[in-house]
């Protein structure tokens, strides 16, 4: 149960990105871009919450995750703030 | 301690990112930036929820928590399949 939940967090915040970085090829807006670049650094923190809870249980990644939560989320507020409003 | 800074930082930047798709969402009253806003904010309450009740939790109950992350994700992906719907209606 606990390993599905990894997987279809890394396999959501995946198709959210190429989602929306799909969308911003076809439009060009911006909003879609920063959108997608937190997203694919989401999965990347999916991916370590994977790898920290299921395949090295020993270890602790903690920190790791953290900071890409908070890469993913201030490059979309960057975005938000610079490019955006 | 630097975890728990950096934890309060994620908070404060999710929420920012909610109240910047609320704002969006009243100007346009498209549904599309509701559903990111409203995304960011379980964001949000998971990493609330993560920081105050993760330490208590157990390795067998921990996923839990990130049930509310994965509402989130399909929040995101709902809103971005309802906005191509949408687009399609229109053409």
């Amino acid at each position: 149960m606990a390993e599905a939940v990894y997987i279809l967090c890394a396999l959501t915040s995946l198709a959210c990105a190429v989602l929306l970085l799909r969308a911003w090829r076809r439009t060009r807006m911006k909003l879609l871009l920063y959108s997608g670049l937190c997203f694919t650094v989401f999965t990347l923190n999916n991916v370590l919450l994977f790898l920290d809870l299921v395949l090295i249980p020993a270890g602790d990644l903690s920190l790791e995750r953290t900071v890409t939560s908070l890469v993913g989320a201030g490059v979309l507020l960057f975005g938000l703030i610079w490019d955006v409003s | 301690m630097m975890k728990i800074l950096l934890d309060g930082a994620v908070l404060m930047a999710y929420l920012a990112c909610a109240l910047f798709f609320l704002r969006f969402y009243l100007q346009s009253k498209d549904r599309l930036f509701a559903l990111f806003s409203l995304a960011f904010t379980l964001m949000g309450v998971h990493n609330l929820l993560g920081a105050l009740l993760a330490p208590t939790l157990d390795a067998e109950r921990i996923h839990y928590l990130y049930v509310v992350r994965l509402m989130a994700y399909l929040l995101i992906l709902g809103a971005i399949w309802d906005k191509n719907r949408a687009g399609r209606g229109a053409r």
